[in-house]
């Protein structure tokens, strides 16, 4: 069997984020990147003359066709557009600013990309960053991107954020909640619930046996109860459920060691209890490279760990690696995809 | 003459005496400044000898260490003799392991050694002996006391090392009392320790503090915890009032990358981990403990007693040797 048959070739949903940041001028980066366009057909949704304003900034050439949606859905797969929603001006675009207009954008870009997949048109997601408060002025909804893939899913099933660093990945039980609320959401289901999205999405993203070192909840991982009793209480047993189950998942570990045994390759991934637990280490062992996927739901969804970056917006300079990352994250699932479909 | 500093025995099955071997034999690639062991010698020779390590002991008053230490290791006169299998410890040799403490803080207190450097104890190996102090940093605090007088100190742990420096704000506690343990007045006070003996034993003109959050993004202007701006917030505020360089609360995990780190000195974070896992991610094998608050200087290696691995040689001795370093240079900057 041929190379080129055992690896169908995927499509990814392209959603343009927040217009105010870096967004625009990433998304032109990456169109312009032969490692990208060769990884996957990407359709795009957004306004090309936003798309044409990031490419003068960051002064690159994007050569996609332009499509609008009518011929998107006469088209077959196969090939690479941009379809035009004529969303936005670039005379409509406050630099800097989280608006009204760059969130009417940034979420109808991205519901239409997670329609598309949806639809089975598309086998993954990405989308460039988003400004959650223009994401809120815009979908008063909007806690977070899972809640608003649920709503325009219209599903409510478990599905979870994990941060992914090269081959190293981090999932998380609790994330933007108050510290104080941290040990009461520390329950034995809810590490099961993760460890089991965990394997299931790092499965899907290609990892055969992936390996889950757990983190503890307290300093020294309790040290045998003196600091807390979450390990002993909630989260050995959880672990040994979970392995019960199949999983291959050990801990619980002191938390300020657990990444660098799991960066010496003894894991694939850490399970971290609270948010600034798993994001202080990530983010120290690749600041600019970190991406997001957001797992759980039909198809996978990736985009850059990053944000808008309003700083440095409109020089050119926003650096493309997290990017890159995580588009070549989201062919790389979705083509296992359609392998596991044709299989 | 300069005065040496004091090493203690720490846990004598522990990792303590190979490490303590080792830190001597580099002395030179090292730069270590001289320091004496307040342990009798039998011991390590012990140790030395089962590791096949070439090092000869020369029994010393403090006063004789410095000369003694380029050929020997010092061991100090008078010290008892004890007898232990390495990773086999024994609450028979407490006493012995707690009287080192003693006798290398009333050495400093006489003026007789600069600093004291402590090798890591095992607390159930005390406690089994009747130790009645939550930890090694707190009995230093009671025998401030004991030997200065007055009331007993507010100890601060920091850990350093030369890429990133952490205060934790509250220490060996169940992450879930965090919240309530977290006091404006508590910050302020671990800050305004930091910060005199940043400057003080430091020599830094005007430390730089950066205080981390408590919640997620520090608190998300209350979205996700209302701690950051009911407690951290005020606490900065009263530290600048004051004339303290403090910032925060700054998003914890956004705060330790090199762009970031260049603008603090140190980092005073609000729970253990927050502070040590930055600190392990950055300098694993280099981090030092420093006591901060205490009327003399005490530094010690940031781990434990390994008794998994003593006796076999294979213990890295980089933390002890870091801890003596910086307890030369803190002794140096302060009687300067």
């Amino acid at each position: 069997m041929s190379a080129t048959l055992a690896t169908p070739r995927p499509t990814i949903a392209f959603a343009m984020g927040d217009p105010a940041g870096i967004s625009p001028e990433l998304a032109a980066k990456l169109l312009a990147l032969s490692e990208v366009r060769e990884s996957a057909d990407i359709v795009v949704f957004g306004d090309r003359r936003i798309l044409d304003e990031g490419a003068r900034v960051a002064g690159v050439d994007p050569a996609i066709e332009t499509v609008d949606e009518a011929q998107l859905a006469a088209s077959p797969r196969g090939r690479s557009v941009f379809v035009d929603l004529e969303n936005l001006a670039v005379e409509d675009v406050t630099p800097k600013e989280a608006t009204l207009a760059g969130g009417q954008f940034a979420t109808g870009n991205f519901r239409k990309a997670l329609q598309l997949a949806a639809a089975g048109r598309a086998d993954a997601v990405f989308f460039t960053p988003f400004n959650k408060k223009a994401m809120r002025l815009a979908y008063p909804n909007y806690d977070d991107e899972i809640r608003f893939i649920n709503d325009v899913l219209g599903r409510s099933g478990p599905a979870s954020e994990f941060n992914v660093l090269g081959q190293l990945w981090n999932a998380r039980v609790t994330s933007h909640i108050p510290l104080s609320g941290v040990a009461a959401a520390i329950t034995r289901e809810a590490i099961l619930r993760s460890l089991t999205l965990a394997d299931r999405a790092m499965r899907d993203a290609g990892f055969q046996r992936p390996r889950i070192a757990v983190a503890g909840l307290n300093p020294h991982a309790g040290d045998d109860g003196n600091f807390g009793r979450e390990e002993i209480d909630v989260i050995e047993p959880a672990v040994a459920e979970a392995a019960s189950r199949g999983i291959v998942c050990e801990g619980p570990f002191p938390s300020d060691t657990v990444f660098l045994r799991a960066k010496a390759g003894v894991f694939d991934a850490v399970l971290t209890m609270y948010h600034d637990q798993g994001q202080i280490a990530m983010k120290l062992m690749g600041f600019d490279r970190g991406v997001t996927l957001l797992g759980g739901f039909p198809f996978p969804i990736c985009t850059p760990a990053h944000g808008t970056a309003y700083d440095i917006a409109g020089q050119g300079i926003a650096n493309i690696g997290a990017s890159r990352e995580a588009i070549l994250l989201a062919a790389r699932m979705g083509r296992e995809a359609r392998m596991r479909a044709a299989a | 003459m300069t005065r040496p500093l004091v090493l203690t025995l720490g846990e004598p099955a522990g990792i303590g005496p190979e490490l303590t071997l080792k830190a001597w034999l580099g002395r030179e690639a090292s730069g270590l400044p001289p320091f004496a062991v307040a342990a009798g010698r039998e011991q390590l020779e012990k140790v030395a000898r089962k590791l096949g390590l070439a090092v000869p002991f020369s029994k010393v008053e403090p006063e004789d260490a410095q000369a003694a230490f380029a050929t020997s290791l010092p061991v100090l006169a008078g010290s008892p003799e004890i007898d232990v299998e390495p990773g086999k410890p024994s609450p028979a040799t407490a006493s012995v392991t707690i009287g080192s403490i003693d006798r290398a803080v009333e050495l400093v207190r006489q003026g007789r050694a600069s600093a004291v450097v402590t090798n890591p104890i095992a607390k159930s190996v005390l406690y089994q002996a009747g130790f009645r102090h939550p930890g090694h940093t707190e009995y230093l605090a009671a025998l401030s006391a004991r030997f200065w007088g007055g009331a007993e100190p507010r100890a601060v742990m920091m850990l350093w090392s030369e890429t990133l420096a952490v205060v934790p704000v509250t220490i060996h506690v169940p992450l879930r009392s965090v919240p309530e343990l977290l006091t404006t007045e508590l910050i302020v006070d671990t800050a305004r320790i930091t910060d005199r003996d940043m400057r003080e034993r430091f020599g830094l003109a005007k430390p730089r503090l950066a205080l981390s959050g408590l919640n997620p993004h520090a608190g998300e202007g209350g979205a996700l915890g209302t701690e950051d701006d009911a407690v951290v917030r005020p606490a900065v505020e009263i530290l600048q009032a004051e004339g303290v360089d403090a910032v925060g609360p700054l998003p914890a995990d956004t705060m330790f990358h090199a762009r970031a780190r260049a603008n603090y000195d140190v980092a005073l974070c609000m729970y253990h981990d927050q502070a040590l896992i930055p600190i392990k991610a950055l300098a694993f094998d280099e981090g030092v403990n420093v006591t901060l608050g205490l009327p003399f200087i005490r530094t010690s290696p940031d781990h434990g007693t390994a008794f998994d691995i003593a006796g076999q040689g294979v213990a890295r001795p980089d933390s002890l040797i870091a801890a003596l370093k910086l307890a030369g240079r803190l002794t140096e900057t302060t009687e300067s």
